[in-house]
């Protein structure tokens, strides 16, 4: 019941290459925000990792948040931002479907979509740990991550669900969750 | 957009355009975990240098667009850089003005995370100039199996990228025609996010469900053994390149610790 099929496959990846071209968009605005006001421009930055947490709160089934973010990065990658964000892509997906994973994929709450956000912004700090960060001063690392925490709580978290939510008004979302036991009592009756 | 399509031709097809490119991917992601893993100043730069050399000589676009191309890249280099010049950690203090402190370490810093990120733009643009998406997933599929249905979604969705930056295009205008205003701070970023995410979801979620559909009814079987409209196979060529990349990689690395 739980396995992706054709439909949600794509739909997923839909998903993601959409993601890529809003953070094409979400780019100019981070690169006006970028020299005046760094704090700002942080709190900004939790659009990144919204893509695979809203990907598996949309369509509510194990690897969507894994693949919809590899398909957001391939989009940026192909986008001009280089391929170096695939690894980026991949990390950030990996992290938030396994906290997801870590619920036993039966969670879709504000709090564990933005622990999922917080998962993928910690993948993404070891990372950019690993590039060369990690000589930063301790308060500037403290600083710049610390807030990039914080966005990536409000943007998985609050906003990805209360967008979901909307979603779920359109009625586009039935075509694509596991219908559900109470549907098939309706029919019953 | 046509006209964008047209931007990325090249002035003439070098060695590299003939190069598998699924083989071509995956050597290139391989120097990306090199560079990224990689601590060393003097291999970083001579890198960046070997990358540049690759994207400079053999991308077989004109210099014009190249230096064009080149402009990201510096800005990268430059901010990156900048970053950890000021902020870096550091006991040798050349000078310092409030939490701004530049050290004889941060200059080192600095210059391995520019040459870290210009290999990255090197290699990255590199690879997007000298190949076709859709044949490298179709050698994606051939040559390294990766599931025809994970493939054919990638190229479904490709194809319908022109159609969501049309429906950003008129949402905008329509936002604008009815001239909306958007909250200031947190609660105006949400507002914005959702006035354009949510029609534009609505609508490629039911797209891609019709093409999915579409596609199962016309009977593209997923999983089983299947033939490809594009073959793409190895050739001389990859032995070649792979050869190049392997030694070229090799002396860059030597010339860093014998300089």
């Amino acid at each position: 019941m739980k396995k992706l099929k054709f439909t949600d496959l794509l739909i997923t990846i839909m998903i993601g290459v959409v993601f890529g071209v809003l953070m094409k968009f979400w780019d100019d605005l981070y690169t006006v925000v970028k020299p005046i006001m760094p704090v700002a421009r942080q709190l900004l930055y939790g659009m990144w990792f919204m893509v695979g947490p809203f990907a598996f709160l949309l369509l509510r089934k194990p690897g969507t948040a894994f693949i919809a973010s590899i398909a957001g990065a391939s989009l940026s990658a192909f986008a001009g931002h280089g391929i170096e964000v695939l690894m980026y892509g991949f990390a950030q997906g990996l992290a938030a479907e396994l906290l997801f994973a870590a619920f036993r994929y039966r969670r879709y709450s504000i709090l564990i979509a933005g622990l999922a956000g917080v998962a993928s912004c910690l993948a993404s700090f070891g990372l950019d740990l690993i590039y060369g960060y990690a000589a930063l001063e301790t308060w500037a690392l403290i600083v710049k991550y610390g807030l990039r925490a914080i966005s990536a709580f409000i943007f998985t978290g609050i906003f990805a669900v209360f967008i979901v939510k909307a979603l779920e008004a359109t009625g586009v979302t039935s075509l694509i969750r596991p219908v559900d036991k109470k549907e098939y009592t309706m029919l019953d009756q | 957009m046509q006209r964008v399509f047209n931007w990325f031709t090249p002035k003439r097809e070098t060695w590299l355009f003939r190069v598998n490119p699924a083989l071509k991917f995956i050597v290139f992601f391989a120097f990306l975990i090199i560079t990224l893993v990689n601590q060393s100043l003097p291999f970083a730069i001579s890198q960046a240098i070997l990358y540049g050399i690759l994207f400079y000589i053999f991308s077989g676009y004109s210099l014009k667009k190249l230096l064009l191309l080149s402009i990201p890249l510096v800005i990268s280099f430059l901010s990156t850089g900048l970053t950890m010049l000021l902020f870096g950690k550091g006991e040798t203090v050349l000078w310092q003005w409030g939490l701004l402190k530049i050290s004889e370490e941060s200059i080192q810093h600095a210059l391995l995370l520019g040459s870290k990120s210009l290999s990255f733009g090197f290699v990255g643009f590199t690879f997007i100039l000298t190949i076709q998406p859709v044949l490298f997933f179709y050698a994606m599929m051939q040559q390294f199996r990766l599931p025809s249905k994970y493939a054919y979604s990638f190229i479904a969705a490709f194809r319908l990228i022109p159609a969501v930056t049309e429906e950003l295009q008129i949402r905008r205008n329509a936002l604008k025609v009815r001239n909306i205003q958007f909250s200031k701070g947190f609660r105006g970023i949400y507002e914005r996010l959702q006035s354009y995410t949510v029609p534009l979801f609505a609508q490629s979620i039911r797209r891609a469900q019709r093409i999915a559909v579409a596609m199962e009814a016309k009977q593209y079987q997923m999983g089983a053994a299947r033939t490809y409209y594009y073959p793409t196979r190895y050739t001389g060529v990859d032995m070649v390149f792979l050869l190049v990349m392997i030694c070229s990689l090799s002396s860059a690395f030597l010339l860093s610790i014998y300089r």
